[in-house]
């Protein structure tokens, strides 16, 4: 077993060395070089800062029960909320109008202009509208993910579904589908699933980057953007760092959740595909 | 053999990385050690009413005509929002003096900004603006209610803790108070999405003109004469050119003795900035329970007293003194 651990760390030696040099690095650039705490902390500044973190406690609503938790943990519960409203809406919109738009070719031609007007706006310049029209609570914060998230998962729907090869949909016709719901549930849906599985994960990727801007104009008093701003304000560049981690490990997690997930689910057959 | 050479090739490529990151980052860092001709100044400011005493000297061309002789060619200036950005910036060297709250300098200078207080800018001058629909007797309405301000360890946060505290209400959970800049807060009172705003001149009068809400609170009741702007210069500027700071006050005090005596052209010099209705900035003016004064002494009590509101609510986590963030030398010379 011993052996086996040992064999293991052997094999990720060079993966490991990279993150440990990184560290040391960092460490005698902040202590030796920089000698300044708010332009660069260093990792023990950052390591501690994240015990402090952790050991503080917050409070975090659900269901009329206050549940103290550490501080941190509470922060990530309500990014991940106002990450899942923003994310959940952008699917639910934007797959059936990507689709529709890819299908149909009136569609395409109705929503097309109007979408390429919209999509290069940023997403930090609809804070005031989330909060004219949607208001200081995660519901405003989710407004501003979901415009981030929405235009990719659009565009990767609709370019699947552009996509399709014309073959199999004349096959899936000979074979008795008739219906353009029929030929887009067997035929166009399965055909595109990649391209709209590609825009789901750059869509999550932009809505996890958007999390700091949408956390920004006080919809609420946690979350890791927030925390971000505040430790900001307060010059606390230790914390900043430690959040920003925070955010980047979240991420990563998150992507690579989905990924083991549509390639069991939904991607079995591509196994021995050379991508 | 072909792990050992990439092993080799890896430890090779580090050392490389961290030479280039070695000398471009002690660029960045690098510090003058003999003081030089100063030629370039930037200023800090923000987009309110407190500190007119910049841009009247800016306007009349006093920066330029007082600084000149000194050797100061090119004068800068930068616009925040609020003062936590603005001191975020002197930490990072871009800035040489800024008008700014004493909260936020007070935050900046507990996390090792090297700079000191040479004038005062106002005192008071920020008003609690309730929705037009609440009832307002006394603090006690204000009790569940969601406020904004700017964020923690500005003067407005400051305050209005404290003095929400000291009326018997827990700002942390008898008040919903969101830290935001003013035009997110003005935004979020018109759209109902928060019932009062704590914010500086002239935004309540702006609000109070727009008749979504009316000032219930002035900042001056919370506590009489309280600091609110001060003029911040940097260390390295005190140490190394005392002459261009000297001057800095000199013109700082002129500006300020002219706004006292002309506000109407002050009124003007602040609406042209900010591409203002000039009728607001003068009702404003008005209206407003703050007072223009470039005297250090009148402040200094108050001051300290933020640093230790602020100790004791944790936003800072050292305990300053006069010292450590009043440099009166410059202004006393003024008066010899």
């Amino acid at each position: 077993m011993v052996r086996g651990s040992f064999q293991r760390l052997k094999n990720n030696s060079v993966e490991l060395l990279s993150v440990v040099s990184a560290l040391i690095i960092w460490q005698v650039t902040a202590v030796y070089i920089v000698q300044n705490k708010f332009f660069l902390p260093s990792f023990t500044d950052v390591a501690q800062a994240f015990i402090i973190t952790v050991s503080r406690q917050g409070v975090f609503p659900f269901l009329s029960m206050n549940l103290e938790l550490p501080v941190l943990l509470v922060d990530t519960l309500y990014s991940l909320m106002h990450f899942s409203i923003g994310l959940v809406a952008a699917l639910a919109i934007g797959i059936p109008v990507g689709m529709l738009m890819g299908w149909f070719r009136s569609v395409e031609r109705v929503f097309d202009p109007l979408i390429e007007i919209v999509r290069p706006i940023p997403p930090l310049a609809w804070i005031p509208f989330a909060i004219i029209w949607i208001g200081l609570n995660p519901f405003g914060a989710g407004f501003v993910i979901f415009i981030g998230s929405l235009f990719p998962i659009i565009i990767n729907t609709f370019t699947g579904f552009k996509s399709v090869p014309r073959i199999y949909v004349e096959a899936a016709k000979v074979l008795g589908c008739n219906t353009d719901r029929e030929l887009m549930r067997r035929v166009a849906i399965p055909s595109a699933l990649p391209s709209i599985a590609a825009g789901v994960r750059i869509a999550m990727g932009v809505g996890w980057m958007c999390l700091v801007a949408a956390e920004m104009f006080g919809v609420s008093r946690n979350g890791l953007g927030f925390k971000i701003w505040h430790n900001y304000y307060l010059h606390h560049m230790d914390f900043v760092l430690v959040y920003m981690l925070v955010l980047g490990f979240l991420g990563l997690l998150i992507d690579r959740l989905l990924r083991s997930y549509l390639e069991d689910k939904f991607f079995k057959w591509r196994t021995g595909v050379v991508m | 053999m072909r792990y050992r050479t990439s092993t080799k090739l890896y430890a090779f490529s580090l050392l490389i990385i961290f030479i280039i990151a070695a000398v471009l980052i002690s660029g960045c860092a690098e510090r003058d050690t003999e003081p030089q001709q100063v030629s370039t100044l930037t200023f800090g400011y923000q987009p309110s009413t407190h500190q007119i005493a910049y841009l009247t000297a800016k306007d009349q061309g006093w920066w330029d005509e007082d600084l000149s002789p000194l050797g100061v060619q090119t004068i800068n200036d930068r616009l925040f929002p609020t003062g936590a950005p603005e001191m975020s910036a002197m930490l990072a060297g871009e800035i040489d003096v800024a008008y700014v709250g004493a909260a936020p300098f007070v935050a900046a200078a507990s996390s090792g900004l090297d700079a000191k207080i040479v004038a005062a800018a106002q005192i008071q001058g920020s008003d609690i603006v309730l929705r037009n629909d609440l009832p307002y007797e006394g603090p006690e309405n204000l009790r569940g209610l969601r406020i904004a301000t700017f964020p923690p360890g500005t003067i407005q946060d400051t305050l209005l803790r404290d003095w929400l505290r000291d009326n018997g209400i827990n700002p942390d959970t008898e008040v919903d108070i969101r830290p935001m800049g003013p035009g997110d807060a003005v935004t979020a009172l018109s759209a109902g999405q928060v019932d009062a705003v704590f914010l500086p001149h002239p935004s309540p009068t702006e609000i109070e003109m727009q008749g979504i809400g009316r000032t219930v609170v002035q900042s001056g009741e919370m506590e009489e004469d309280h600091a609110c702007c001060v003029v911040v210069v940097s260390g390295r500027l005190i140490r190394d050119h005392p002459d261009v700071v000297q001057q800095i006050v000199a013109t700082h005090v002129r500006a300020t003795q002219y706004d006292t005596g002309h506000v109407d052209e002050a009124a003007v010099t602040f609406a042209d900035d900010q591409g203002m209705n000039v009728s607001v900035v003068e009702k404003s003016l008005a209206d407003w329970d703050g007072t223009w004064v470039a005297d250090p002494g009148v402040i200094i009590n108050s001051t300290v007293e933020y640093a230790q509101v602020q100790y004791d609510q944790g936003t800072i986590n050292t305990q300053l003194t006069q010292d450590d963030l009043f440099d009166l030398s410059f202004y006393e010379a003024l008066d010899q």
